[in-house]
């Protein structure tokens, strides 16, 4: 994926302004900034749930030149929290409709997809809640659902929007894991506040910040730069990076 | 609950073809060209059908607009639409104006102000940010406060007669005479519900939300443009017909949803079976309740949905 002077605006003021990175096929990229820095705006053009200036190239193509059935099989942004107006959807029904780019138009969801979401339920400790109506799930619990429906969705890229911000440390562990496993074959992206976690994949990371973005391929996390970078004390103990609470 | 609410219906929904201020002689309803036979065929028949189909369509298009807009308040009549086709249609009658290109111009004109409103709600609602679709709502209530004070100025510059004649128009009525009113309200029900079952899971991404459609791959704008028109045109046409008929589709869907909770995809048909009998249950109340002259429809429609539409929110059920 290769974004090249990108800028996005709303109701004329600027979001963010001339952004440039490129990440190759199978990597990582933790998005860190930040509250309001516009990381979740960024993860949103990129999928084009926003309109931009600039480029957005997907496997040499053009993002608004791939039909938007295609584009879903390539990209998939997974929020932070589950906006539902229906709350009836059963768990097992909503991670099923991360099937759709796949399914024949006028057609069910066939017997392979079912399998998916079988095993993506599984994967993710979820098979107990499979009849779950949405609205009877604790937050954390959304957010996991949410995660299963983009895994069966087995878009290229996965944009996790603050992915851990609901989880318990179990869950969070679970995520991780499926996370390594995932970059193996994928492009993911993470946005994210947790340093701890960034620190500890070591990937690239692009720093978003007034509406502008460093891209950082390595050193970007030492204490000194990320003192700079937030405006507060960090600190390193024992290999750990941490806030140095006063 | 369920089976009482259904049972109800439908024991009211057969009774209707036999209500009404002549009584259907059961000994010669068989035999042709009977009075009792040419009343079934020619007046409560079509009128049962008619009473059917209208209450599916109305149902469903109120499902569809809550679906679309995600506020359980949005459905034809709030956003205006019904109003549009109230306005349309009382124009064409002040003026007099009878069948044109086969068509009646109440029809027309009627269809014609369902169709602008909703392009209206389209053109305005590019103004609105994503979140605010409550400011929607404010939209069409301002379109219908509007097309009111049109109406009043109508029946101002209108003589006694079409004034009367308007008026009736818009209390709803459900009389007609033979089928040629039934063939085409169905034709366009028929659309309605064909669109939305074969939509049915783009319909359920919806319900979810503009951006979780977006990302399975749905072209968000172009299907709820494709669905406003089709339920315009099928509004459009029914009140042009019918005259305005409210609260059916405000209290069926969420009559549904609390009786089964179930997603919207799974309601399609439920929602257009339960619209049908609630509203041929509502016209076989009007009936039986006459003397002399009907009982708008309408007024009916309100009088009971609304009580059982507030007993429902404050119990709960289901």
């Amino acid at each position: 994926m290769t974004i090249t002077d990108l800028s996005i605006s709303y109701v004329n003021t600027a979001i963010l302004e001339h952004i440039n990175f490129s990440i190759s096929s199978n990597t990582h990229l933790s998005i860190l900034g930040p509250n309001g820095s516009g990381k979740s705006t960024l993860a949103k053009a990129l999928c084009g749930l926003l309109p931009y200036e600039g480029s957005i190239k997907i496997d040499g193509k053009e993002l608004c030149d791939i039909s938007p059935k295609q584009r879903a099989t390539l990209i998939t942004y997974i929020p932070a929290k589950m906006q539902s107006f229906e709350q009836f959807t059963t768990v097992e029904d909503f991670v099923l409709l991360g099937r759709y780019p796949y399914k024949p138009t006028f057609k069910d969801y066939g017997a392979e997809d079912k399998k998916i979401v079988e095993e993506i339920l599984s994967e993710l400790n979820l098979s107990g809640l499979r009849s779950h109506k949405l609205h009877a799930l604790s937050s954390g619990q959304q957010q996991l659902v949410l995660i299963a429906q983009a895994l069966a969705q087995q878009s290229k890229i996965l944009i996790f929007d603050e992915p851990t911000s609901n989880l318990d440390p179990k869950n969070t562990a679970l995520f991780v894991k499926e996370l390594k496993r995932l970059r193996k074959d994928h492009t993911t992206i993470t946005i994210s506040h947790d340093i701890q976690l960034a620190a500890h994949l070591d990937d690239p990371v692009l720093f978003i910040n007034e509406a502008k973005a460093e891209f950082h391929e390595k050193g970007f996390f030492n204490t000194d730069y990320l003192s700079y970078a937030y405006g507060v004390t960090f600190q390193k103990d024992k290999g750990m990076i941490g806030i140095s609470y006063v | 609950m369920s089976k009482l609410v259904w049972s109800t219906l439908v024991l009211l929904a057969f009774a209707s073809p036999f209500i009404g201020t002549v009584t259907l002689d059961l000994n010669t309803l068989f035999q042709a060209d009977s009075l009792s036979q040419r009343i079934f065929l020619e007046l409560r028949l079509p009128r049962m059908l008619l009473s059917f189909t209208a209450g599916g369509t109305l149902a469903l298009a109120g499902l569809l607009f809550q679906t679309l807009f995600r506020n359980s308040l949005m459905t034809p009549f709030t956003l205006g639409v019904s109003g549009g086709a109230v306005l349309g249609a009382g124009i064409a009658i002040k003026m007099g104006l009878g069948i044109a290109f086969g068509i009646s111009a109440v029809s027309l004109f009627g269809f014609i102000g369902a169709f602008s409103t909703v392009v209206l709600l389209i053109i305005l609602s590019r103004y609105l940010k994503r979140a605010e679709q409550e400011s929607l709502l404010l939209l069409g209530i301002a379109l219908s406060f509007f097309y009111t004070s049109a109406l009043m100025v109508i029946f101002y510059l209108s003589s006694f007669t079409e004034t009367a004649t308007i008026m009736r128009f818009t209390m709803g009525s459900l009389s007609i005479v033979g089928y040629e009113n039934v063939i085409s309200i169905s034709l366009f029900a028929g659309l309605l519900l064909f669109t939305l079952w074969i939509k049915r899971f783009e319909l359920q991404l919806l319900s979810i939300s503009d951006e979780q459609a977006a990302l399975k791959g749905i072209n968000t704008k172009q299907l709820t443009y494709l669905f406003l028109i089709i339920t315009s045109l099928a509004i459009g046409v029914l009140v042009s017909l019918t005259g305005p008929i409210g609260f059916i589709g405000l209290i069926v869907p969420h009559m549904l949803r609390r009786l089964y909770q179930r997603p919207v995809s799974s309601l399609i048909f439920p929602v257009f079976i339960l619209g049908g009998l609630f509203l041929l249950a509502c016209d076989t109340i009007a009936r039986y309740f006459s003397t002399g002259s009907e009982i708008p429809i309408g007024v009916i429609t309100a009088l009971i949905g609304g009580p059982f539409f507030i007993y429902l929110i404050i119990s709960k059920q289901g």
